[in-house]
């Protein structure tokens, strides 16, 4: 084909028409992707929509990327007027085509910033191209500041209400808020399932995450609880293991700040330490409080955090177990083992000093075998032999956990009183024992591999601690 | 469902892959690279040409080939995409970031010329990009990265200028940034990951700071990346790649550990991912081979000790007798 450089211009106009048309049509297309073609079909479109799929046949793709490539950058010199509207087309198929081009997502945001394009329009267009390139880093960046602008805009409209208007306008707000926040881990998700180990969408849900929820305990816990199952799927996913890291430390860091401020006024309304005026604020203080009042509630708030960070803890330990001896082999899950252990293994040691320095009467130590453990539940102890083995464990943590995985409910902290069983700790001899077992049993010589590696990783990084 | 294979994730090194390192092949691959203008793929790689063209200026001076490249042509290049502000593009009519921003200084200390920009504009773009935590944002819309801190930092290193910044609190940020297994990842809370190892460890370095990293801790995980053929990975349970083995070697030599991994086997790991008749390396064996890969594959066996290839800096991964001309000479831990 020698087509001359006009008949490219035409075709390729056509083109960019098209795909404008399909889009203004179905307003649900979901996914895009290029079909493979590599003769034009004679009077036919290259654009084909299939039940909410975009696709573009593979022989234009060689004009029309070049076309829109030049002509964005011909206006970007100021060296040929695009009006706004042919603006947001041109951009739209040059981000589908290549969406790590970066100045034509800055061209969008200076058309978000003038008001041509709206901030929901632009993550839609992001969450297309990420179906076809799900690692972009430029759209995930693009995403970030589009965020943003949706957090900025909503904190502006706050401070221009009076006050009566507030009431409404905040819960407006914290909907819209909570449904983007909704729609960007399943963006997230989408792209996680598209590409193993994807850094930049992981790294992104926790950045919406710090930025949009941060202090917000349910919104944590939801998503420990939701991708329990996902992990469970993708074990050698190293990223979504990290992804559960990151909010296992977050809630213990949260609960231990209950457990804290509990301590030292019972009605406690403290602000989260990273302030973000427009996130979905949501704290755990008033909802450990609930309905008890003065220093009982106090104590029992303390209990009630003290024993859903143990939860946490165990249940990980047990998922992690479970998994590893499922799934002999893969590093990722040894790694996850290291973390989770090391937290516990820190958390433990800071509670610990936060108690002693309390002056010891209230003490909630945890220490190996430490009587301290009693104190939170005397029939915890009581009811459980030494040196029981892992199942003996689940059961006893099965026996607590009523609803799964979710949060103790405030009501619930009565329980605590008839005493309640509390899981095993992890310990440095539980361990050790735990790495016996796989060493004994098992024959897969990756998993006999990792397994050395996390012993060793015991006695230096672990054992070697004060 | 994905990989719940037992087997490791790695590749096989066939017995006909490519052992001899081929120069030649090499330098004619990135010689005749920049001379295919008209094609697809190079309009799609338009938004990095900046950093193209110093992985293809690199790995030439390198392996002593620079004269080939067309030098009078490359400058102007890099003037005309100096803008207002100070930064730089990645080509023309592109926006100004701080990732050509440093390409570009480094391509001018290759030619000696730093002065061909306006220095001090640049020196205030960077500095205006710098946050009020310390961090960097890569460019006027504010994303954050600890590879921005890097970029900021090797730029000024390079400029003599590292005095214009705030670097105790570019420290604190980057510091910020690491994890319980010694590694770095992007922001506070993320991931590990051996690309932003590199930058961080870069990072301290430059601004004499390594002593805060726990190098045994560090230096174990990095060993973890090395697999079974040789190549080394960028997180676990990844594939090997010739980039991510440049990014692990490099950060293992800044903190002085590069004793710890199998040289010998990562040598014939990245001999294998030539391609015998194009020239250029690929990330595995039998891909495609680019530019990218070929610098980090030609750079890797630089530190590894090949003696045909000129000594590459592991902080800014440019030939040690140019840096020595800049009179740059960053901090290694022994
Ligand atoms: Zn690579």
């Amino acid at each position: 084909m020698a087509e001359s450089e006009e008949e490219v211009d035409v075709l390729v106009q056509r083109v960019v028409k098209d795909i404008t048309i399909a889009f203004k049509r179905n307003p649900n297309i979901d996914e895009i992707g290029v079909i493979p073609c590599p003769e034009a079909r004679y009077n036919r479109s290259p654009i084909v929509l299939v039940d909410n799929k975009l696709g573009v046949e593979s022989w234009c793709v060689k004009f029309l990327l070049p076309y829109v490539h030049n002509k964005l950058l011909l206006y970007r010199q100021r060296k040929h007027w695009l009006d706004r509207e042919a603006l947001v087309d041109i951009t739209c198929t040059l981000l589908l085509l290549n969406p790590d081009f970066t100045t034509a997502w800055n061209v969008r945001k200076e058309l978000l910033q003038c008001g041509v394009l709206n901030p929901e329009r632009d993550l839609y267009l992001g969450k297309l191209a990420l179906t076809k390139f799900p690692k972009s880093p430029e759209t995930w960046i693009h995403r970030r500041w589009v965020l943003q602008q949706i957090l900025r805009q909503g904190h502006s409209r706050k401070q221009e209400q009076g006050e009566a208007e507030h009431a409404e306008m905040s819960q407006q707000l914290s909907d819209h808020l909570a449904r983007t926040l909704h729609q960007e881990m399943k963006v997230c998700c989408d792209a996680a399932c598209r590409y193993p180990s994807n850094y930049n969408a992981w790294s992104h849900r926790i950045w919406v995450l710090q930025h949009m929820a941060m202090g917000n305990i349910k919104v944590f816990h939801d998503e420990l609880s939701s991708m329990r199952l996902w992990v469970s799927m993708h074990v050698s996913d190293h990223s979504g293991f990290h992804y559960r890291q990151f909010l296992l430390k977050e809630l213990i860091t949260e609960l231990s700040q209950t457990q804290a401020s509990t301590t030292i006024t019972t009605t406690a309304t403290t602000d989260s330490p990273q302030h973000c005026p427009n996130s979905l604020h949501h704290h755990g203080h008033s909802q450990a409080n609930g309905e008890l009042s003065g220093a009982e509630a106090g104590e029992e708030a303390r209990q009630l955090s003290f024993t859903t960070v143990l939860q946490l803890f165990h249940q990980e330990m047990e998922l992690c177990s479970d998994l590893i001896q499922s799934f002999p082999g893969h590093e990722t899950l040894w790694s996850h083992r290291r973390h989770v252990f090391y937290l516990w293994h820190h958390w433990r040691k800071e509670h610990q000093l936060h108690c002693s320095s309390n002056g010891g009467s209230e003490s909630v130590s945890v220490k190996d075998g430490d009587p301290g453990l009693q104190t939170v539940s005397a029939q915890s102890c009581a009811g459980r032999k030494c040196g029981e083995s892992l199942n003996g464990q689940r059961n006893a943590s099965e026996a607590m956990e009523v609803d799964g995985v979710s949060l103790p409910d405030p009501r619930d902290s009565k329980r605590l009183k008839r005493g309640v069983l509390l899981p095993d700790p992890p310990t440095l001899p539980s361990e050790y024992s735990f790495v016996s077992s796989i060493l004994d049993k098992c024959c897969n010589p990756e998993q006999r591999r990792f397994a050395l590696a996390y012993k060793k990783w015991l006695d230096t990084v672990i054992g070697q601690q004060p | 469902m994905t990989a719940q294979g037992t087997q490791v994730k790695d590749v096989i090194i066939k017995p006909d892959a490519p052992s001899a390192l081929l120069l030649d092949k090499h330098a004619d691959y990135i010689a005749a690279y920049g001379s295919k203008k008209d094609d697809y793929e190079y309009t799609l790689s338009e938004y990095l040409r900046m950093s193209g063209i110093y992985w293809g200026l690199t790995v030439m001076d390198l392996m002593g080939q620079l004269p080939r490249m067309n030098r009078q042509e490359i400058v102007d290049f890099i003037k005309a995409c100096q803008h207002e502000c100070g930064g730089i593009s990645a080509s023309i009519g592109h926006d100004p970031h701080l990732l050509y921003t440093l390409s570009a200084v480094q391509i001018l200390c290759l030619y000696d010329s730093a002065d061909a920009l306006d220095v001090d504009k640049v020196v205030e773009y960077i500095k205006g990009l710098q946050q009020e935590d310390g961090s960097f944002a890569g460019d006027k819309w504010g994303e954050i990265d600890t590879r921005f801190s890097f970029c900021a930092v090797a730029t000024l290193a390079l400029l003599g200028k590292m005095d214009t910044i705030n670097v105790d609190k570019a420290v604190e940020f980057v510091l910020s940034c690491m994890n319980f297994d010694g590694g770095f990842g992007c922001r506070p809370g993320s991931e590990s990951h051996a690309g932003q190892i590199y930058c961080c460890t870069g990072f301290l370095s430059l601004t004499g700071q390594l002593h805060q990293i726990n190098a045994d801790l560090l230096g174990w995980w990095l060993c973890e990346r090395q697999l079974p053929s040789g190549g080394l990975n960028g997180r676990p349970e990844k594939l090997p790649d010739v980039c991510y083995s440049w990014w692990v070697l490099a950060s293992l030599k800044i903190i002085g550990r590069i004793h710890w991994i199998d040289k010998a086997k990562l040598r014939t790991f990245i001999l294998a991912c030539q391609d015998e008749e194009t020239g250029g390396f690929a990330d595995r064996p039998g891909d495609m081979v680019d530019p990218f890969h070929t610098l980090f594959g030609i750079a890797g066996l630089s530190l590894l000790g090949d003696e045909q290839i000129k000594p590459v800096n592991p902080v800014l991964c440019m030939p040690e007798d140019v840096l020595k001309r800049v009179d740059v000479q960053p901090d290694l831990l022994s």
